[in-house]
């Protein structure tokens, strides 16, 4: 894939952006992008699922985090004005590359099922302690979609939860290992869910964020710590559990292949190619 | 001295609103949803504040372009949908307890169990605080009744059986009857 010369030039609904570096927009679309890319994945389980249960709650799962991320994106615009769907689709479609805030995790394809349950278990639960932190936004629109995400993701974690008990305790040794191993490779990159947005100290200043995200990382930490501890799984946490975030990572738009020559182009291409579509 | 318009009956607005079938339970209406928070006039412009139900709804769009043709249709003295202007709240938080009971009978004629009953996520998830696992469920006031138990659509037994809390929309989940043998739909406690 890589050998093919992509075309990363803004799209033509450039124009329709808002100021993506004020401290909302900073924080909106680092959860944002996380929904939209972890849609996108989840749908790929669409029709291939290993039963019909996991096909339609995989499909329902990337239903709502697409829908998630749009909601999400209104906060950015007008939402009276008459052209808000076109704003928000450019905020979802028509950015470059490197203007996606998502973690690294959420573009990573989805493997196999296990890979996918474990990524599921590790994200949901992180979404879950954010919402938290967000529903006591100062600002009163994201405190609200906040507060109904949380009322839906519910779902998302019964269903990631449940896969847990029966991966952890009740598939006997292959399922185990092979849970462990998926979790051994999740965890260290679900890490990066908690690198800090740009400039996080404003937006946490300015009440947008109620928590740091190295704070609510410690939330996160104590209660996945606690499920793998109870199912004898706790060998699979890091040795480091507090990276540092030197490098820049998916929060400052630095991105794998697995999100500049997969998700994007294939995500954007509509979009790109055909400007102003609609069905 | 220009002629101004004629007043607008809001009442009319919000009846007319409330009316509009939801387009994938048409037996069921936005007022029955619980739907319809607020309208209002704003100088020329009647404002109509909605609450939308699940995010993953597909009829979003579509409920609001039918709700400024029922506007129009119904009341007196409004026939540009231009100056009807529909906003989508987020706050209040609209919940499966908005559903009124009309709405209940109906869903269930329609052979989808409405969202009461016991054994599912019913309680507002705890904010602020630290979350913690496994899931609290439940309703939020242990005092409060217990609520009804599920029952099936069709026959009415509560030998039922949850397949999957995911279902062919985000509002419904895939229940089972034990006793008639049918599978059927339930509308998600939100």
């Amino acid at each position: 894939m890589s050998t093919t010369e992509l075309d990363t030039s803004p799209s033509w609904s450039a124009d329709l952006l808002p100021d993506l570096t004020t401290p909302l927009a900073r924080l909106v679309l680092a959860i944002a992008d996380d929904e939209l890319i972890s849609g996108h994945r989840a749908q790929h389980w669409t029709g291939v699922a290993p039963s019909l249960e996991s096909d339609l709650a995989f499909s329902t799962i990337a239903q709502d985090e697409v829908n998630h991320a749009d909601t999400l994106y209104s906060l950015l615009v007008d939402r009276d004005a008459d052209d808000a769907r076109s704003r928000i689709d450019a905020l979802g479609l028509g950015r470059t590359p490197e203007q996606y805030r998502h973690a690294v995790l959420c573009e990573r394809p989805p493997g196999d099922f296990v890979w996918t349950l474990a990524r599921h278990w590790a994200y949901d639960h992180a979404d879950a302690v954010r919402l938290g932190a967000l529903a006591d936004s100062s600002h009163g629109d994201l405190a609200g979609v906040a507060k109904k995400l949380l009322r839906e993701e519910r779902y998302h974690l019964l269903h990631a939860d449940d896969w847990f008990d029966r991966l952890a305790r009740e598939s006997g040794e292959r399922g185990r290992e092979e849970f462990a191993a998926a979790l051994s490779d999740v965890l260290p990159q679900a890490l990066w869910l908690w690198e800090p947005v740009e400039g996080e100290d404003e937006v946490v200043e300015a009440g947008l964020l109620s928590t740091p995200f190295v704070e609510l990382r410690g939330q996160w930490l104590e209660g996945i710590t606690a499920a793998l501890e109870s199912a004898d799984l706790a060998d699979v946490l890091p040795d480091d559990l507090e990276p540092t975030y030197d490098e820049p990572g998916g929060r400052r738009g630095v991105h794998s292949e697995d999100f500049t020559h997969d998700v994007w182009p294939e995500m954007t291409a509509l979009h790109r190619d055909h400007p102003g579509a609609t069905w | 001295m220009s002629v101004s318009a004629p007043p607008v009956d809001v009442a009319a607005v919000r009846a007319a609103a409330a009316s509009v079938p939801d387009p994938e339970l048409p037996p069921v209406s936005l007022g029955m949803l619980g739907m319809v928070h607020d309208v209002r006039l704003e100088d020329e412009r009647i404002v109509v504040e909605l609450l939308p139900t699940f995010s993953g709804c597909p009829a979003t769009d579509m409920m609001g372009r039918d709700v400024k043709d029922a506007i129009v249709e119904q009341v007196d003295g409004v026939d540009d949908a231009g100056r009807i202007l529909v906003r989508w709240l987020f706050e209040p938080v609209w919940t499966t307890d908005r559903i009124n009971d009309e709405g209940h009978a109906r869903l269930k004629e329609f052979g989808i169990a409405p969202p009461t009953g016991g054994g599912v996520v019913t309680g507002g998830p705890e904010l602020g605080g630290r979350r913690s696992l496994p899931l609290t469920l439940g309703a939020d006031d242990p005092d409060a009744d217990p609520a009804p138990a599920v029952t099936c659509p069709y026959c009415d037994a509560s030998d039922v059986t949850e397949d999957s809390p995911f279902g062919p929309t985000p509002c419904r989940a895939s229940w089972y009857c034990n006793a008639c043998d049918q599978p059927f739909e339930r509308f998600k406690p939100l």
